[in-house]
């Protein structure tokens, strides 16, 4: 049984198709990666799943819960996070704080112990924090805990949104381009710990790239999407030999 | 933790319970004391008369509900132009229990504690409701929403003879357990209540801000996208944060109502409103220090223009009618040069007179 079903699912804005028809099965702990040409909808994709866009028609079951319609919050709060292409961290605060952000659905205290910080809530924002700490020393941002979001450099910020969405303790982690405007080796850092994420946490990983390399190095599977219909699917193998994939990323002979 | 912590050269935290702390260092909890304690004694030491007792009343209401207001506008980033009528709500809470049970009765002169926390609770209804508004709109939207409220509140206080038209319902004098507070004591009593509301409010807000029910805040105003991707329910934690608006202003109105002996409705006018935004920009929006800056520098503004103008009337020609422009000129003058030149508030010239006395003397 896949972990998350997405059947025949179709996203239009008024005329246009972002997606039309698409069928697509992410296996648990595997890395699956959604690539294609620009446009393609594999953003939109990652749309519909964490809930920021609600398909026309068709649906999307994780393990046996419908999402289709659900909120970002609601999709989050079942075990699927996501990073963002765009970066959109809270820029106007420490890392340290954007990532205790992330843990507010696993932070069980009521608004009084809040007010009067007693026990449970002092207790817990400690084990909060001690979490943090964790993820914080998987993803390498030790000398960053305390700077500002905004101040940091492009690549530290790529890290901490894919902390961010890690420190959530998702079962499925949608990762939206986490290596664009990269160079060689920040690259080779995310690849890194998008493998770890998938090999020592057991978290499953939606990997939408450009990156052709990374993707057939790392992929177990592969979804080609071309204007929002899915072209190919498989191994790296599979997707390399397939004659349809070929035509869309290089044209016709 | 170095073994003399007044000496200590930094934070040597060894478990992450120690961080949670309010005051860092032993310094700052002994100069936080040292002030709260003054804060105290003043009064005891210097004889006030009544008039000045009442504007620093008056303040200190400000500051419960520019603590409110900074924390929708300024924690939250929602506008809220009905701050005002927010505090009507509490206010009038007060006086329509006197209007039905009279404004004598053992509840409200025995019972004020009770009086003052169930206007809070109204008020915080109140804001939720006015909040809902938020689930949908964003912006300026959204302050045209609350704009609306404080439209509705006036006319409602205007028309309605349950409320005397806006015209004063009284409020009675109080009791204390050394017996009913008297005329001379009134505003000194009364200035002690605020000041203990203000400082557990205050820590309050304090603790609150280190917990999730404040970080969402937070996130809602740096990006609710995000924060809606981080499993918070973005609408819900506007209305939230209206509701916690409506429990300071509610707490301030009651407040007011007390120290003021009554209830009239020009003190919750859209002029107020405006008041209670610039006295939390002019303090500093999203801060917690900030929310008392703020109700200090623009009432105490407030008087030395009301004193320069009476001075100025004097050698003026009556017909000019400078003196009473004055006022709002200055008031709107002040707002435009923070805006400008220091959109932070004065609670950044806290911070950085902080971080030079940290390091003085040297410069870095």
């Amino acid at each position: 049984m896949a972990h998350l079903n997405i059947l025949d699912v179709t996203l239009s804005f008024g005329g246009l198709k972002a997606l039309s028809h698409v069928d697509m099965k992410i296996e648990p702990g595997l890395i699956t990666s959604i690539i294609g040409p620009n446009g393609a909808g594999k953003t939109s994709m990652l749309n519909c799943i964490s809930g920021f866009y609600h398909p026309t028609s068709g649906d999307i079951f994780y393990k046996d819960k419908k999402l289709t319609h659900a909120s970002p919050h609601q999709v989050s709060n079942m075990g699927i996070s996501r990073a963002f292409q765009n970066l959109e961290l809270f820029s106007g605060l420490t890392v340290l704080d954007n990532l205790l952000l992330a843990r507010h659905q696993h932070l069980k205290y009521s608004f009084l112990h809040a007010v009067f910080f007693y026990g449970k809530a002092s207790r817990i924002e400690a084990e909060n924090r001690y979490f943090v700490e964790g993820i914080i020393d998987f993803m390498e941002l030790e000398p960053y805990r305390k700077s500002l979001v905004g101040n940091l450099s492009y690549g530290v910020q790529k890290k901490v949104e894919v902390a961010r969405a890690l420190t959530l303790a998702p079962d499925i982690l949608l990762l939206d381009e986490p290596m664009a405007g990269m160079n060689q080796e920040e690259k080779e850092d995310i690849v890194r710990f998008v493998m770890d994420i998938q090999k020592e946490r057991g978290i499953t990983v939606v990997l939408v790239e450009h990156d052709l390399g990374v993707v057939m190095d790392i992929s177990d599977k592969i979804y080609v999407l071309d204007f929002g219909e899915v072209i190919g699917s498989g191994t790296p193998e599979e997707i390399a030999q397939n004659p349809k994939v070929i035509e869309a990323y290089i044209g016709e002979d | 933790m170095s073994a003399n912590s007044w000496l200590a050269t930094g934070n040597f935290y060894t478990t992450y319970k120690q961080e949670q702390k309010t005051f860092s260092t032993s310094l700052d909890r002994s100069f936080f004391t040292l002030f709260l304690v003054i804060l105290f004694a003043w009064p005891l030491l210097f004889e006030m008369s009544n008039k000045n007792m009442l504007v620093i009343d008056n303040i200190l209401i400000a500051v419960v509900a520019v603590m409110g207001l900074n924390l929708v506008t300024g924690f939250a980033g929602l506008i809220s132009i009905g701050h005002a009528a927010f505090v009507g709500i509490g206010a009038y809470t007060v006086a329509s229990f006197c209007r039905t049970i009279g404004d004598t009765h053992i509840i409200i002169t025995h019972f004020w504690p009770l009086m003052i926390i169930v206007s809070g609770l109204v008020g915080a209804g109140f804001g939720a409701v006015v909040g809902l508004p938020a689930l949908r709109l964003k912006h300026l939207y959204l302050a045209i929403a609350t704009l609306s409220f404080q439209m509705i509140f006036q006319w409602v206080i205007n028309f309605a003879s349950f409320f005397n038209q806006g015209q004063t319902i009284s409020v009675g004098r109080v009791f204390w357990v050394t017996g009913k507070v008297g005329r001379d004591d009134h505003y000194f009593f009364w200035y002690y209540i605020i000041l203990v509301v203000v400082v557990l409010l205050g820590f309050g807000i304090r603790n609150l801000l280190k917990t999730r029910y404040g970080r969402s805040l937070i996130a809602v105003r740096d990006n609710d996208r995000a924060a809606d991707a981080m499993g918070m329910n973005p609408g819900l934690t506007k209305v939230y944060a209206f509701a916690l608006a409506g429990f300071f202003a509610g707490v301030a109105g009651a407040l007011h109502a007390y120290v003021y002996r009554g209830v009239g409705f020009e003190s919750f006018t859209l002029h107020e409103s405006i008041g209670y935004l610039a006295m939390a920009i002019v303090g500093g929006l999203g801060t917690l220090n900030g929310s008392f800056w703020g109700p200090v520098a623009i009432k105490y503004l407030d008087l030395q223009m009301e004193h320069l103008s009476e001075a100025m009337g004097q050698y003026l020609p009556s017909g000019m009618n400078l003196t009473t422009a004055m006022k709002p000129f200055t008031f709107g003058l002040v707002i435009v040069l923070f805006l400008i030149y220091e959109p932070r508030g004065i609670a950044n010239w806290w911070r950085i007179a902080k971080s030079y006395t940290k390091l003085w003397p040297f410069r870095y």
